[in-house]
């Protein structure tokens, strides 16, 4: 590829007599990419990068909740969120959530793309309803599923207790050992399908060439799942954990919707909490530090993913 | 493999089986936002199909209209009343206004800048790539307490503005890597023979480049509007009165019980230009869906 500086030097000279060009000022014309990128730069940093130093910065600060004034004590939230049981608890739940929806999730996906992924007719319809629960507001799905798992009259919950399966005497989302697991099937329901189109994407990239060759070799369909399937797919597992790690480790529109984290505390998440402390003590210097706690926390951990599975972009 | 003829057979009742399970929450959904309270709150049996379909769930949320109201006008007045608080149609307006905002806004910036990130090669690209990716990585909730402050000050707080500003940086990475991936599938021989013809950068821009990506600025848009319009997180915090779609739904549920017909309605209407549109951009959805990164 020929230097675009030299062939724009080119051009400058042909075309700076006509008129048409002087209506530009000159730096907009120019090959240097800063007028290309500075707009999104100034709205990166002034709506992302100055909120998260301001967030760092009022975590130094001890809020005195009779006079509503902040004083400067830099150790102090730091030293709270350390000693505080609820966040310990919360970061159970979270970790909890994310690694039990992973898995699931994952599983899950893989599987009904393998099922999905034929050329025959009616499997395009079916994919492309697949996908339908993606695009559902998260809020909405958590009133979907508080609507269907309600205790007295919701679907899910009478379908189970009639097939003797749950309880009677036991709301799945009011009692504290099953609330987390009634999130958790709003959480499969619409992002299962995710996985579904990351590996549906990913097997339909697969060579066919290593899979005729193993039928000639006498290969069974699980050995060719196992050998072959698997390990060229796992640059794209490796992604999709990644990516929707991240996303299962912010869990907010669920637990704010479906059960406000409770019973009691039974499904508090890092996230769910920083909004308790918010709106409920308005405690922002406190609830400002939870929230750089879960950054920081989703930072160490997908960095060890990173380094553990070799992930690259 | 060949798979033999009941091989087939079982994949297909399997996949309808599947497909059909994932489906039955939009189903249920729909099918409640057509029943009369009593068939919703039927504590008995499974209501079905065995109720009288009606309309006043939507009349309530989209019409504005009072229960009160609606039972004068059929009759009877039996045990309705009260005023109605469920209407929606401002929630929708607003919803729109700030879905349709925060694409514009996060469009025109991606579209600009990844023509850049895409064509010129200057030192810090790949750095400045990576720093777009990591704002992907960072839960709004890290932000959120200082952009109140912030808002506060700018008198952005419950403006539709300042939540289209949000969203715009909640949209950005995707939009950028998305836009990038579809600048970087033209050749660059494009560029350059426009350039040896004469055309300035802004020319080659807008008149050759742009127009040969506009199926991907459709999709790049399709997406944004679709992360805006379910976003609930950044509305709840930023917002009071302005009530977007997410948030308006939970007011409905209320410590003396549930409008499960309203909600319904106003759930049901809530999906469907999401609906519309994602079966629109099905196969770009998983280069937005992955960052970009995943090339089919």
């Amino acid at each position: 590829m020929v230097s675009h500086h030299a062939q724009s030097l080119a051009v400058d000279v042909q075309v700076s007599s006509t008129t048409r060009r002087s209506v530009w000022p000159r730096f907009l014309t120019s090959e240097h990419p800063f007028p290309w990128l500075a707009p999104i730069t100034a709205l990166l940093l002034a709506f992302g990068v100055y909120p998260l130093l301001y967030a760092l910065w009022l975590s130094f600060f001890k809020r005195n909740p009779i006079t509503r004034m902040n004083v400067f004590n830099p150790t102090w939230n730091w030293g709270k969120l350390l000693a505080d049981e609820r966040v310990w608890g919360a970061i159970g739940h979270t970790y909890l959530y994310t690694i039990t929806a992973l898995l699931i999730e994952l599983c899950l996906g893989l599987a009904i793309a393998l099922l999905l992924d034929s050329d025959r007719k009616g499997y395009g319809s079916l994919r492309a309803l697949m996908t339908l629960p993606l695009v559902v507001p998260p809020a909405v799905t958590g009133m979907m599923f508080l609507l269907m798992l309600d205790g007295s009259f919701g679907v899910l919950s009478m379908g189970l207790v009639s097939l003797g399966l749950w309880p009677p005497q036991y709301p799945i989302l009011a009692s504290s050992g099953s609330a987390l697991a009634g999130i958790l099937l709003a959480d499969i329901w619409q992002w299962t399908p995710f996985m579904v189109l990351i590996m549906l994407a990913g097997l339909r990239a697969l060579p066919k060439e290593p899979f005729e060759a193993a039928a000639i070799d006498g290969a069974t369909p699980s050995q060719a799942f196992f050998r072959l399937t698997l390990p060229m797919l796992s640059r794209i597992i490796a992604l999709a954990v990644l990516i929707r790690g991240v996303d299962l480790f912010r869990i907010y529109d669920y637990v704010k919707v479906m059960t406000d984290s409770g019973p009691g505390t039974a499904t508090e998440t890092l996230t769910s909490y920083a909004g308790t402390i918010y709106f409920k003590n308005a405690d922002f210097p406190y609830a400002s530090t939870i929230s750089l706690f879960t950054l920081l926390l989703v930072i160490v951990t997908s960095s060890i993913f990173i380094k553990l599975f070799k992930v690259r972009f | 493999m060949q798979e033999t003829f009941w091989q087939k057979r079982l994949r297909d009742v399997a996949a309808v089986l599947v497909v059909g399970v994932f489906m039955f929450p939009l189903f249920w959904w729909a099918l409640t936002s057509f029943k009369p309270t009593s068939a919703i709150f039927n504590k008995d049996e499974i209501v079905w199909f065995n109720f009288k379909p009606t309309l006043v769930n939507y009349a309530v949320t989209m019409l504005g209209k009072s229960r009160a109201e609606l039972a004068i006008e059929s009759g009877n007045t039996f045990g309705v009343g009260g005023a109605s608080s469920y209407d929606s149609r401002q929630t929708i307006i607003d919803s729109l206004i700030i879905a349709v905002g925060a694409t514009a806004l996060t469009v025109l910036l991606a579209v600009i800048a990844s023509y850049a990130l895409s064509r010129m090669r200057f030192r810090w690209r790949q750095a400045y790539l990576n720093w777009i990716l990591s704002q992907r990585f960072m839960p709004p909730i890290a932000i959120i307490v200082p952009v109140v402050f912030m808002f506060h000050y700018m008198s952005l707080l419950d403006t539709r503005l300042g939540l289209i500003f949000v969203d715009t940086l909640i949209n950005l990475p995707i939009a950028v890597l998305l836009m990038k991936s579809f600048y970087d599938d033209v050749p660059v021989d494009v560029d350059e023979a426009a350039m040896i013809d004469g055309a300035s950068r802004l020319q080659i821009f807008w008149r050759v480049v742009l127009p040969m990506v506009k199926g991907g600025v459709a999709a790049t848009a399709v997406l944004c509007f679709i992360f805006s319009w379910t976003e609930f997180l950044l509305s709840l915090f930023l917002t009071n009165s302005i009530r977007t779609l997410p948030v308006k739904i939970t007011t409905f549920v209320t410590s003396t019980g549930s409008e499960w017909g309203f909600i319904a309605a106003l759930g049901t209407t809530a999906v469907i230009p999401s609906f519309i549109f994602i079966l629109l951009v099905q196969k770009q959805l998983v280069r937005g869906l992955t960052l970009g990164s995943l090339k089919e």
